[in-house]
């Protein structure tokens, strides 16, 4: 069985807004990018997976046990990480750390131990005697990031760890995540709207929109398949759009860019004559890089298809 | 699931004069669960509820709260360590003022600031501060968080009301010409002491826990709980003072501080409060008794039902 097993899972809130629509996924161990905009259901997920929110409908199961019944049993396992913040201003890391350890099922000396070491883990040393509230967003960011690792969980639920940092913080923060889930051997779920940081961590890929699984695959089929051409254009994209479609070719307009999607060496001479003969001002011809935010544009070049074995369509 | 070598494969050659990097551990120890989870959640907050284990500043309310509860045994026994000088001293001391029974009357205002001041540390901190969501992620469950929250401060209120007591319990049995004998004679009070102890903590415990379930705001949940135990004894003052007996003797039944009078007079055979003559003279004492059941009972489930609610 896979790690988490979600099945047609609903959640609703009220009587308008939905938040997961019947989505089916199975998620195998590694470091999986959950991604989706902001409102796409990635929060809600977890916290159905956590045991924090009830699901409308549907079923998920973490570790083989179902949410609904054996959320206690799961969550002894599985360290989370919330977006927004969740730090006492009053008290010291260690003491805080500490004490989330002890309320996890952890030995009081196990904590104490677990608590110096996780601190050191995440790069926090003499500062975790002061009081949080003295703390940097950085720093803040770190201590949330050890309270989910304090009793050393198999599973990890990071929501947008990267969130309020500066460059530099993120970069420490991706490489803390990385580790994580490559030197600690632990099962992650890193939830993020922001595609350029998750691909630089993940190697699994599970995007979602609107409540609804839009794919699941291994990083590398990504942006693969995705493959988009952006010509760049002063004026008159829309005609030239016209006319590559004209040409057999599939493309999408986004403002002055015409984006096409290219198959093997990329379409460069129709796309040549088209300009030539259009007589437009061409600004640039460039592969796109972030491909992988073709995932949430109403573009028709982006494949929306889940890949084989890996996860299921949405039903 | 996970490769377990994964763990220890880290970095062994780190450069000469780096910090040693002696890679992540795994934890292989047990697991206690949720009963463990709660009770380390239990003594979390009552030592919370005194501020242990937080800033200097959480300390000040709750410790110079318990000095002011204290000062009067500390006073009285410092009166009788002095009449004991005189002759006739002993027939004086039946009139003191301060007694055990008396005790808790005493120290009623204290108590009530103390659970103004620390329940909402309990409850309402862990809604501003958005701490809920890392508890309920944790082996806890709401509604163990919630008794835990309220076992926490009963407890701390327990404390805040016997240690007074404790003191003059030592103190008289020291005075006494023979200690043991000192001992055997005190210890006739000591049961319905622990009794109106437990009752008073449960009762006001549990009314402040429920009241700053309700708010994150600190000040709401002071002026709420300051007026729950205040505003209705006043109202049945003055419904009474309007000439309305008999709705007034009822309305009595709305005020902590008198459920706890009528109650401990049914239970303990405490004599009535001043506040209380005149107006409840005539009201079954069993119907303090149902009032006080009520409102523990009450209140404890009031608060599970919001934790319940709450977004984690």
């Amino acid at each position: 069985m896979a790690l988490i097993s979600i099945r047609s899972l609903t959640k609703r809130y009220g009587s308008s807004v939905t938040a997961l629509d019947a989505l089916t996924v199975d998620v195998e161990p590694g470091i999986v990018g959950l991604v989706g905009s902001n409102g796409a259901g990635k929060t809600t997920l977890l916290k159905i997976l956590l045991g924090l929110l009830e699901p409308t409908s549907g079923e998920a199961t973490v570790f083989d046990l179902d949410v609904r019944t054996h959320g206690t049993d799961i969550r002894q396992y599985v360290g989370y990480m919330p977006e927004h913040d969740c730090l006492p201003p009053d008290v010291t890391a260690t003491d805080w750390v500490a004490h989330l350890a002890l309320i996890s099922g952890l030995p009081r000396t196990a904590a104490r131990e677990r608590t110096a070491e996780v601190l050191r883990h995440v790069g926090l040393y003499e500062e975790r005697y002061r009081a949080i509230g003295g703390y940097s967003t950085g720093m803040k960011q770190r201590v949330k990031l050890a309270q989910a690792l304090v009793h050393d969980p198999r599973l990890l639920f990071l929501d947008e760890p990267t969130n309020g940092l500066d460059p530099a913080g993120r970069d420490e923060m991706l490489e803390l995540v990385r580790r994580t889930g490559t030197e600690f051997g632990m099962a992650v779920i890193v939830a993020s709207h922001l595609l350029g940081e998750i691909e630089r961590v993940c190697n699994h890929l599970l995007a979602i929109e609107a409540g609804q699984l839009l794919r699941s695959a291994p990083l590398g089929t990504f942006t693969e398949q995705t493959g988009t051409l952006s010509v760049e254009v002063e004026e008159g994209s829309q005609r030239l759009a016209e006319r590559l479609a004209g040409a057999g070719l599939s493309v999408a307009v986004d403002g002055r860019a015409v984006l096409i999607a290219m198959d093997g060496t990329g379409p460069y001479d129709p796309v040549r004559d088209a300009v030539a003969e259009l007589g437009l001002a061409l600004v640039r011809i460039e592969p796109r890089r972030h491909r992988l935010e073709d995932l949430f544009r109403d573009a028709p070049a982006v494949p929306v298809a889940p890949v084989a074995g890996v996860g299921e369509p949405p039903s | 699931m996970n490769d377990p070598t994964m763990a220890v494969a880290t970095p062994a050659e780190t450069p000469a004069g780096s910090i040693y990097d002696i890679g992540y551990r795994r934890y292989e120890g047990p697991r206690l669960g949720r009963a463990h989870a709660v009770r380390s959640m239990f003594s979390y907050s009552l030592r919370s509820a005194y501020g242990i284990g937080r800033g200097t500043r959480a300390k000040i309310a709750p410790l110079l709260l318990l000095t002011l509860a204290a000062i009067p045994a500390i006073a009285i026994l410092a009166a009788l360590a002095l009449l004991r000088q005189f002759p006739g001293g002993e027939a004086f001391e039946e009139e003191l003022p301060i007694r055990y029974d008396t005790y808790f009357g005493t120290i009623t205002t204290f108590l009530i600031l103390f659970c103004a001041a620390q329940a909402p540390e309990l409850f309402g901190r862990d809604q501003r501060h958005s701490l809920l969501a890392l508890y309920f992620a944790r082996a806890l469950r709401r509604t163990d968080y919630a008794l835990a929250r309220i076992g926490g401060l009963v407890a701390a209120l327990l404390i805040f009301l016997l240690v007074p007591q404790a003191i003059l319990f030592l103190g008289r049995v020291l005075l006494s010409a023979d200690v043991l004998d000192g001992v055997a004679g005190e210890l006739p009070a000591l049961a319905p002491l622990l009794g109106q102890a437990a009752l008073a903590a449960l009762l006001l415990g549990g009314l402040s826990m429920a009241v700053s379930a309700f708010t994150p705001r600190r000040a709401y949940a002071v002026a709420g709980i300051i007026a729950l135990f205040i505003i209705p004894s006043i109202v049945a003052g003055v419904v009474v003072g309007l000439g309305s007996r008999d709705v007034g003797r009822w309305l009595v039944l709305l005020s902590p501080t008198s459920i706890l009078d009528g109650t401990n007079a049914f239970l303990f055979d405490t004599p009535l409060g001043g506040s209380f003559e005149g107006i409840a003279l005539g009201l079954p004492d069993v119907a303090y008794f149902a009032a006080a059941a009520v409102g523990i009972v009450g209140s404890i489930a009031i608060s599970i039902r919001r934790l319940a609610r709450l977004t984690a």
